[in-house]
């Protein structure tokens, strides 16, 4: 177990692409690290980095205080799960636990001891004698985290695991995974490009960009203050509601497309920043659950928006709606079709089961302005202090 | 692959579904055997005629006429007279120690020259085409070509060995440097081939199974034993198969090169038998010779085969 430090690390390609800049990370002792990111941001490379996969080209990589840049995945004493299992298909269950072992000229009483308390751990003692190709996904998967885990190593790497599971059972495996990282307690990086994993596994998220750290911080504050747009966007689904707007005269009110929305003076107080807006442009960002739709009796913030589509989830609503403000989209954070979508100002809110909307509607929507978020436009960045 | 084979099942299936199903499936049926009967006529004519003639004539105690040959009944006897030779002896020996010697350094070599060739990040192509030139090279001018290198006046290969001081040894001459030769001829004619075969399959494996293996701490030699080779065993089994079958039906390259000889050094089971019927005339024996080859070979082919499948089976 130890902890696992990246000092201005790059990385940059035989052909010039330049994957990671200056990332500096610091992963604590027995911390579930998640890497997040669209596909391309850097973040496997990362990971293949802290693995030995891949050669580092300046900065510093320190594993338990050591520096081990030059040394091997073998003598970095890392144990990595891959997308794809990467199992051995010669090897039966427990050959392809014990493989690490074997190598390591373990007794063979011990090995088998070992095999057979990971293969406990995983729900794997049926199955030992078979081979990868009679498995179901779980069961390789599974197979793929004794490997792992039977090594008792220094850091667990994990490279998108549960990518190749169907829905049901990768929720399923999401709670198995974070439950066996936190028995063992071994300091873990897990990348994935899925923003939920990331949410409810992660002790804490570090959040990627085109090779550029974004913010890592936990989950709930990632999601609660974004430091900037990408991050605001990328984070939470249905994804958050960005619009451009103009802060009125005195930071009293904000200009959304042609609607006025009143901001309370507790807001602004808040965010002292704001006042400098004052009259010029600014990115808001509201989640789709700051959206309630109320009776028009209510006071409070308002904004009004023509319902295009409504999808029941059994527990809420989702609602698509336009209003005529200009949609921000933050490059990479959406995929191209939900881009598209988000051009002509349609925002979601989330609302609950038994609403009467229905598409055509103009609808009311109360705002919990307090929970609004503010980015500056040219930088991207959050208005906060 | 699994579309494919569905596909294939479906349609005479559903066919008959449609309309009148016995009509359909008849007339289905006559326009198959329209199709393939033609083919099935020259197949047999060409293939299963021989092999069946040449078998009866195994156990005949077939004589030389004016008109061809007369099978004059039912004997045991050419092969009680094989069996016993101890020229057959001797072609058997002598083939299977040359199929064992020949496939075993071209599965190494192969094998060494795949795994270079798949670390190659340039000019992969062009090593492999000039690679195969020996392997598109038809058997006879390959044998004519070593034929002018073991030469003994002028022979390249005889220049060497003189210049480093062991003489004009007469390759060719002599049985065991003659049979070393031929074997040197093989290889170089047929390693290319094992090569490209192995290169196939080590280009299928996947890559992930390498990295996770050195974060396992395997590396190097470790590596390739415990991971390429049992990885590689159903193309390694499929390349000893071809080349067993090959090897032990080995006729062209002795009989141009050293024809059969010196003495009987070279004599294959396949020149045997060439020899027995077309210069001795002895159809009946002649045929005993080739038929147990075939039995022989056909024995290989099933063991081979056998392995490949069962390495198959323990993957899934």
């Amino acid at each position: 177990m130890s902890d696992v430090s990246m000092d201005k690390v790059n990385k940059v390609y035989e052909n010039g692409f330049h994957a990671v800049k200056d990332m500096s990370l610091d992963i604590a002792d027995g911390e579930f690290m998640v890497l997040v990111g669209p596909s391309g941001c850097g973040k496997t490379t990362a990971l293949r980095m802290v693995a030995g996969l891949e050669d580092i080209t300046s900065g510093i990589l320190r594993i338990g205080g050591k520096e081990v840049n030059d040394e091997t995945p073998k003598e970095r004493d890392i144990a990595m799960v891959f997308q794809n299992y990467a199992l051995y298909p010669h090897m039966t269950v427990a050959q392809n636990i014990g493989f690490a072992l074997k190598l390591r000229k373990l007794p063979k009483n011990e090995l088998d001891a070992k095999v057979k308390e990971a293969a406990g751990i995983l729900g794997l003692t049926d199955w030992l004698d078979r081979k990868p190709g009679q498995l179901s996904g779980g069961q390789r998967q599974r197979v793929a985290m004794g490997r792992a885990i039977v090594r008792q190593p220094s850091v667990f790497l994990m490279d998108e695991p549960l990518s190749n599971l169907d829905a049901k059972l990768r929720v399923q495996m999401r709670a198995e995974v974070a439950r066996i990282q936190r028995q063992i307690g071994v300091s873990t990086i897990y990348v994935t490009h899925d923003q939920v994993e990331a949410m409810t596994m992660g002790d804490r998220v570090t959040v990627m960009r085109d090779g550029t750290l974004q913010q890592v911080d936990t989950p709930q504050n990632l999601y609660d203050s974004p430091d900037n747009i990408f991050v605001a966007a990328f984070i939470g689904s249905p994804a958050q509601n960005l619009y451009d707007a103009t802060v009125g005269e005195g930071a009293r009110s904000i200009k959304l497309g042609s609607q006025d929305v009143e901001l309370p003076e507790s807001v602004v107080l808040k965010r002292p920043g704001l006042r400098a807006y004052a009259g010029k442009e600014v990115v808001v960002g509201m989640r789709p659950e700051h959206l309630r739709a109320e009776s028009s009796t209510s006071t409070g913030p308002k904004i009004v928006g023509e319902v295009d589509l409504v999808e029941s989830l059994g527990s809420e609503l989702v609602v698509h709606f336009t209003i005529d403000a200009h949609r921000v989209i933050a490059e990479g954070a959406v995929d191209k079709d939900e881009a598209a979508a988000l051009q002509s100002g349609e925002g979601v809110a989330r609302v609950e089961a038994k609403t009467p909307v229905k598409p055509g509607d103009r609808v009311t929507f109360s705002v919990d302005i307090e929970d609004m978020q503010f980015f500056d436009p040219k930088t991207g960045l959050a208005v906060r202090g | 692959m699994t579309t494919t084979s569905s596909d294939t099942e479906q349609v005479p299936v559903a066919a008959p579904l449609v309309g009148r199903p016995d009509v359909n499936r008849k007339r289905m049926a006559r326009l198959g055997w329209g199709f393939t009967t033609p083919s099935l006529i020259v197949i047999g004519l060409v293939t299963i005629f021989p092999i069946v003639y040449s078998v009866v004539l195994s156990f005949s105690a077939a004589t030389v006429t004016g008109n061809g040959v007369a099978l004059n009944g039912f004997t045991g006897s050419n092969y009680s007279l094989v069996l016993s030779s101890s020229k057959w002896h001797y072609a058997l020996g002598f083939t299977i120690i040359y199929t064992l010697v020949t496939v075993l350094v071209e599965l190494v070599f192969g094998t060494l020259i795949a795994l270079v060739l798949e670390r190659l990040t340039a000019g992969r192509g062009l090593m492999m085409a000039l690679l195969l030139i020996p392997w598109s090279m038809i058997t006879v001018i390959n044998a004519e070509l070593w034929g002018y290198i073991y030469q003994g006046t002028y022979g390249v290969a005889d220049a060497i060995l003189n210049a480093v001081g062991l003489g004009h040894p007469n390759i060719l001459g002599q049985s065991t440097p003659a049979i070393i030769g031929l074997m040197i001829a093989d290889i170089w004619k047929t390693t290319p081939f094992v090569a490209i075969l192995v290169l196939a399959g080590l280009v299928m494996l996947p890559g992930d199974i390498y990295e996770a293996a050195e974060v396992d701490g395997s590396s190097g030699w470790s590596t390739f034993w415990r991971i390429t080779v049992p990885l590689l065993r159903p193309t390694l089994a499929l390349a000893v198969m071809f080349r067993v079958l090959q090897a032990f039906g080995l006729f062209d390259l002795p009989y141009v090169l050293t024809n059969g000889g010196p003495g009987t050094a070279t004599t294959s089971l396949a020149i045997l038998g060439y020899n027995v019927i077309f210069k001795n005339l002895s159809f009946g024996p002649g045929a005993a010779v080739a038929t147990t080859s075939a039995l022989l070979v056909l024995l290989g082919c099933l063991l081979s085969l056998r392995t490949f499948r069962v390495q198959v089976g323990k993957e899934d």
